[in-house]
């Protein structure tokens, strides 16, 4: 239960990365990254993570949500809690217009908005972290 | 037209058909040929002429009916007339329905290239007109998008550094170390502020605003504003009061745009007024117009500003302290209410305080009543 976690970032702006890096490392977390949403999809098929935080505005537009329907898609990366950080709330109702601000990509997933304090980033990673195991633990 | 202009003619006269395609088949245009209406046409819908030439007067189709469908079929074919009567009745008939031109019969080969190539202008223009008007439409509506994510990731990668940094050496900074660093990210967090409120004026049509349009009450436009604006006048003692004559016709409206503009109002009379002083916001009927106005006593707006409080980026000078804000809430407001067919006016007394009017038409009793949107049968959500 106490074994260090291991979260793997894919955002492809390495100064963001930068800046929550630093929160989670210094929590205890194990983080690794990768800086594009094709490095991101191999790094999870690799190894398995506790978690995943994914951007979604990456390359030419919304190559995040691609990284969730690919995951969405694969037995074993479906139970994977994933925590969206995204620009703003806007771009997520441009994307799905009409459709709830809160995606609900993958079974167990969280929307935080750039930039995050690191309060509610540490909350919001150990939340998802719980309710992810709640669920292994209690299948439905 | 990056390939060969495609030229049409539409003539019953194989005559002028077969000289009219020898002239201009000289390896710089596509032509093709149509004997009557229908088949030019037909032709039309395949061959994506640029240019077609109708003649008037055909057995079947008339050359008229023949413009009038090409129009539907695409109105952005550049058409011309041939005529054998060429009185001048017949011309401004053809051009009223759309032909860009028309061309007397007997004609000159010269003549025929000349208004080939007028045709042909005529047309890269209005398709040049097009595509610019697409570029712009889409421009603006991906604007927010491209800005968003061009201008604010930067400034998050920054306040993400700031915000990390600033947990990162908790308790080793001095205390004037860390007030700078929440002063960096206090910046930060006003720019973003600002690009977001530069991207609803810039990205927003709202000429789309009228499609949302229902009559709308008066009464609970101005409470939902004044709701929206009390937290500041309690912290600031700024007492609103509110007189609204009764009953108020209705207005045409969109609600949600109609609050965003007198929150702009409200937000200032409150921001500007000294602190322990009241706001009145007043409703009454004039004739057929509504008009609401907020008054406050605040610091009052010079005369040299008063013309320009309006204007896109116009911030007044002449004010006591200066207040923090983008100098676009009042021209959202101005454009929120000419939307509305209404408008915005301002009095102001430099030190006494300022008075905003906004005048509406009001919805008569008959029209709130005929108007389909306010029939239950018919609106299903009210």
């Amino acid at each position: 239960m106490n074994s260090q976690k291991h979260l793997l970032i894919i955002d492809d702006d390495p100064d963001f990365v930068a800046g929550i890096r630093s929160i989670l490392e210094s929590a205890n977390y194990l983080v690794d990254v990768a800086y594009n949403p094709k490095d991101g999809f191999e790094a999870l098929q690799s190894k398995p993570y506790d978690m995943l935080l994914l951007d979604i505005m990456m390359g030419r537009g919304a190559e995040g949500v691609m990284v969730a329907r690919k995951m969405r898609k694969d037995p074993k990366l479906r139970e994977l809690p994933v925590l969206i950080i995204t620009g703003i709330r806007e771009q997520i109702a441009f994307l799905f217009p009409g459709g709830p601000v809160h995606p609900r990509f993958v079974e167990v997933d969280e929307l935080v908005e750039k930039p995050v304090e690191p309060k509610l980033l540490l909350e919001r990673v150990s939340a998802l972290l719980q309710s992810a195991q709640a669920k292994k633990a209690s299948p439905a | 037209m990056a390939t060969r202009p495609k030229i049409l003619i539409i003539d019953d006269e194989a005559v002028v058909a077969d000289s009219c395609s020898e002239i201009l088949g000289d390896g710089n245009h596509e032509v093709a040929a149509a004997s009557d209406g229908a088949q030019g046409l037909r032709m039309a819908q395949d061959f994506h002429p640029d240019l077609v030439f109708v003649d008037l007067k055909m057995p079947g189709m008339s050359g008229f009916a023949v413009l009038e469908k090409l129009r539907e079929i695409d109105p952005t074919i550049v058409a011309i007339v041939i005529t054998g009567f060429a009185t001048v009745n017949s011309a401004v008939d053809s051009m009223k329905q759309g032909a860009f031109d028309f061309l007397p019969k007997p004609f000159t080969p010269d003549e025929l290239r000349l208004i080939t190539r007028r045709g042909l202008e005529k047309r890269s223009l209005v398709l040049e007109t097009m595509a610019l008007r697409r570029e712009k439409e889409t421009l603006r509506e991906h604007f927010a998008a491209i800005v968003s994510h061009e201008l604010k990731s930067p400034l998050n990668a920054v306040q993400q550094n700031l915000f990390a940094l600033g947990a990162e050496l908790a308790g080793r900074l001095t205390d004037d170390q860390r007030s700078r660093l929440e002063r960096c990210s206090a910046r930060v967090n006003d720019l973003m502020k600002l690009i977001h409120t530069w991207l609803r004026v810039m990205s927003t049509d709202l000429d789309k605003v009228r499609e949302n349009f229902v009559p709308t009450a008066v009464s609970t436009w101005i409470a939902k504003a004044v709701e929206v604006v009390q937290p500041e006048a309690t912290r600031k003692e700024v007492d609103i009061h509110t007189d609204l004559q009764t009953p108020l016709a209705r207005i045409q409206g969109d609600e949600g745009t109609l609050v965003e503009a007198l929150v702009n109002i409200l937000g200032n009379a409150v921001k500007y007024s000294r602190v322990g002083k009241a706001v009145l916001v007043c409703a009454r009927q004039e004739g057929d117009q509504i008009v609401v106005s907020v008054a406050d006593k605040g610091v009052g707006i010079a005369k040299e500003d008063l013309p320009r409080i309006f204007e896109d980026f116009y911030r007044g000078k002449s004010g006591e302290a200066p207040q923090p804000g983008s100098g676009l809430g009042l021209a959202i407001t101005r454009r929120i209410v000419e939307v509305h067919d209404g408008s915005i006016s301002a009095e102001s007394e430099l030190g006494q305080g300022s008075t905003f009017v906004i005048r509406l038409p009001a919805l008569s009793q008959a029209q709130a009543e005929t108007d389909p949107l306010s029939l239950p049968q018919m609106g299903g959500m009210r």
